[in-house]
């Protein structure tokens, strides 16, 4: 279908499918990898792992060829642009990089793998359609699918307590959220009687172009419109995990089996950011109410939370949760920015987020993997001598989230600052700069404890004399390989050469605006 | 319209201060499912005053959504009580720093 030259010669409904045909493809290779389950012989192996490979590799190759075309199908419900294709590739990404962590963890484990993998790619897809729904109904069942995958994937390790009730804390406040968001579409509904963003957009235009907003005529909408933005707002916070929302984050992040939680990290992150940044961009600067004050609040608190908790907590999944939180401020201070600058600035952010995260989170894999080691930032001690290159990497990639030149994190820090400053947010800049500089101590402390001789007795809580041998070299998966080699090779990739992302993120951001 | 909403709008508070100040999951969910609920109405009632029909699509989503959310919701408290044998909410106090 992708290669009729003309998009004219389609009828509506053959348009409208060119637009999600990614989702499509990994949709259909999720129920593949399901089907699997009816074949006792064919789930037993690694089926699952190499078929929801391929159907990422398809996708990422039927999003490439779209690429450039500008589709808006489904009566408007769905767009596809380059926005899109940015995100898509970021989502798709992080996707890839889950499925590639969680071989090795799924056979050590032992637990059944073909739902568990049809649901990683039930959650991409949903993370897809959530980037590139234009209406409120799309919206809400995007991120409802999207969450529905991710409290069974948490809850997914069988008996293991601390993974139920993560499962059990991430639902309530999860579900409690999308209520939020839910209601907060009815008062957005009910003041402007449209539930497509376009049509909200046009609408709210035409009534400040009237100057209707502020006078008698127009404050029953105004006071409609902006208690349902704020819902709205809130319900989206709990998906980004900003401050005052945070609560499920640790939590979950801790419970879940570990390559969800670098799913949960990036791709819901990614996707939430996204649909944010459209409706921002669409409806939020009209004249209603200041909304970048309370998205400064959110973000200064995000950040001085998020980098205090991190540097009390002592276990390493919990830590990278709470500077998630932190990284979640600082990307925000993007969309405050605003304009192109800002919001490109705020892609490449979160593309260079996702390498990094990813990258982290599979050496977090590895060590726990290799049970030795468990989760107790602690017993990191001396691993940078036993294994040289995966310290050297997790050093890497600590160093990159906490901006130090050279990587990308710190292109992205730039490009988000600097879009602040230029819309005269000094203050937040200053508060933001002052938090990396408080958060590169917690980052540090944990490459200084890599390289530090392993001077604590090895019986405390572990068993054992082999403690200290360690794992040959040859036992790391090569899924978790491969992706600590992408994840570094991107990371410094795009801290080198940030011109060739920049100029596709501004070209992305540069679609919201294009109705 | 504006009474529809504004009985939704205590619908909806009455759900939320469930959903914080209960300690049993099921009473948790019953209230999960009041505010989803109280949406569908205010739903209703919008798209009956501005005689439109998208409201009343949204809602019928809703309602599979919710009982979608529902299934997993017993889902986890059913594994919940297994490893635990009750279902307070205050016993899910595992996971700290």
């Amino acid at each position: 279908m992708h290669n009729v030259p003309s998009i004219y010669g389609m009828n509506l409904l053959e348009k409208s499918m060119l637009g999600i045909i990614p989702e499509t493809v990994i949709i259909i290779f999720a129920f593949i990898v399901l089907f699997l389950t009816f074949f006792g012989n064919l789930a037993k192996g690694k089926n699952s792992y190499y078929l929801s490979l391929i159907g990422i590799g398809f996708s990422i190759l039927y999003v490439l060829m779209l690429s450039g075309k500008n589709i808006y199908g489904f009566y408007g419900s769905v767009v596809f642009n380059s926005f899109e294709v940015f995100l898509f590739i970021a989502i798709l990404f992080s996707g890839l990089f889950t499925v590639l962590m969680s071989k090795d963890y799924m056979e050590n484990s032992g637990m059944p793998a073909p739902e568990y993998y049809s649901l990683i790619l039930f959650g991409i897809s949903a993370m897809m359609f959530l980037v590139s729904s234009n209406n409120l109904i799309m919206i809400f069942l995007a991120i409802e699918f999207m969450s529905i995958s991710a409290y069974i994937l948490t809850g997914y390790i069988k008996g293991n307590t601390r993974s139920t009730e993560a499962a059990l804390k991430y639902f309530i406040l999860g579900a409690f959220a999308s209520a939020f968001l839910l209601f907060g579409s009815v008062f957005i509904y009910a003041s402007t009687g449209h539930l497509n963003l376009y049509d909200i957009h046009s609408f709210l235009g035409n009534i400040s172009y009237a100057g209707l907003i502020n006078k008698s005529g127009g404050i029953g909408i105004k006071i409609y419109i902006s208690v349902g933005l704020v819902l709205f707002l809130v319900g989206l916070a709990f998906k980004m995990s900003l401050f005052p929302f945070h609560s499920w984050t640790p939590d979950a992040y801790d419970g879940a089996p570990t390559p969800i939680t670098s799913f949960m990290a990036t791709g819901i992150k990614i996707a939430a950011f996204a649909i944010f940044l459209r409706i921002y961009s669409l409806i939020y600067n009209f004249n209603i109410m200041n909304f970048n004050d309370i998205l400064w609040l959110l973000a200064v608190f995000s950040m001085t939370f998020g980098n205090i908790a991190a540097i009390l907590s002592s276990n390493i999944k919990r830590l990278l949760a709470y500077s998630s939180i932190a990284q979640a401020g600082y990307i925000l201070i993007g969309v405050i920015g605003g304009g192109l600058y800002g919001y490109s600035g705020t892609l490449f952010y979160l593309l260079s987020y996702v390498f990094t995260t990813a990258g982290a989170f599979a050496v977090v894999v590895i060590f726990e993997n290799s049970d030795l080691i468990s989760l107790d930032i602690k017993r990191y001690s001396g691993i940078g001598y036993k294994y040289p290159f995966i310290a050297a990497s997790m050093s890497f990639f600590l160093l990159s989230f906490a901006g130090i030149p050279v990587t990308s994190v710190f292109m992205g820090k730039f490009y988000v600052f600097s879009s602040a400053i230029k819309s005269g947010y000094n203050w937040l800049v200053v508060i933001a700069l002052l938090n990396s500089a408080f958060a590169a101590f917690y980052y540090i402390k944990i490459i200084v404890k890599m390289y530090m001789p392993d001077k604590e007795p090895a019986s405390s809580s572990l068993n054992s004399s082999s403690d200290n041998l360690g794992i040959t070299h040859g036992v790391i998966d090569d899924g978790l390989m491969i992706t600590i080699i992408i994840c570094l090779i991107l990371t410094l990739f795009m801290g080198i050469f940030p011109q060739i992302f920049i100029n596709f993120a501004n070209n992305s951001a540069g679609s919201l605006w294009r109705i | 319209m504006n009474s529809y909403l504004i009985v939704a709008s205590i619908i909806f508070s009455i759900g939320t201060l469930g959903v914080i100040i209960r300690k049993n999951l099921i009473v948790v969910f019953m209230s999960l499912e009041l505010m989803f609920n109280s949406a569908n109405l205010g739903f209703v009632a919008v798209s009956n005053h501005l005689h439109l029909i998208s409201g009343d699509i949204f809602v019928i989503f809703v309602i599979v959504v919710a009982a979608a959310e529902a299934a997993i919701a017993l889902g986890i408290a059913i594994t919940f009580y297994r490893e635990k044998g009750t279902i307070d909410i205050d016993k899910a106090n595992e996971l700290k720093n």
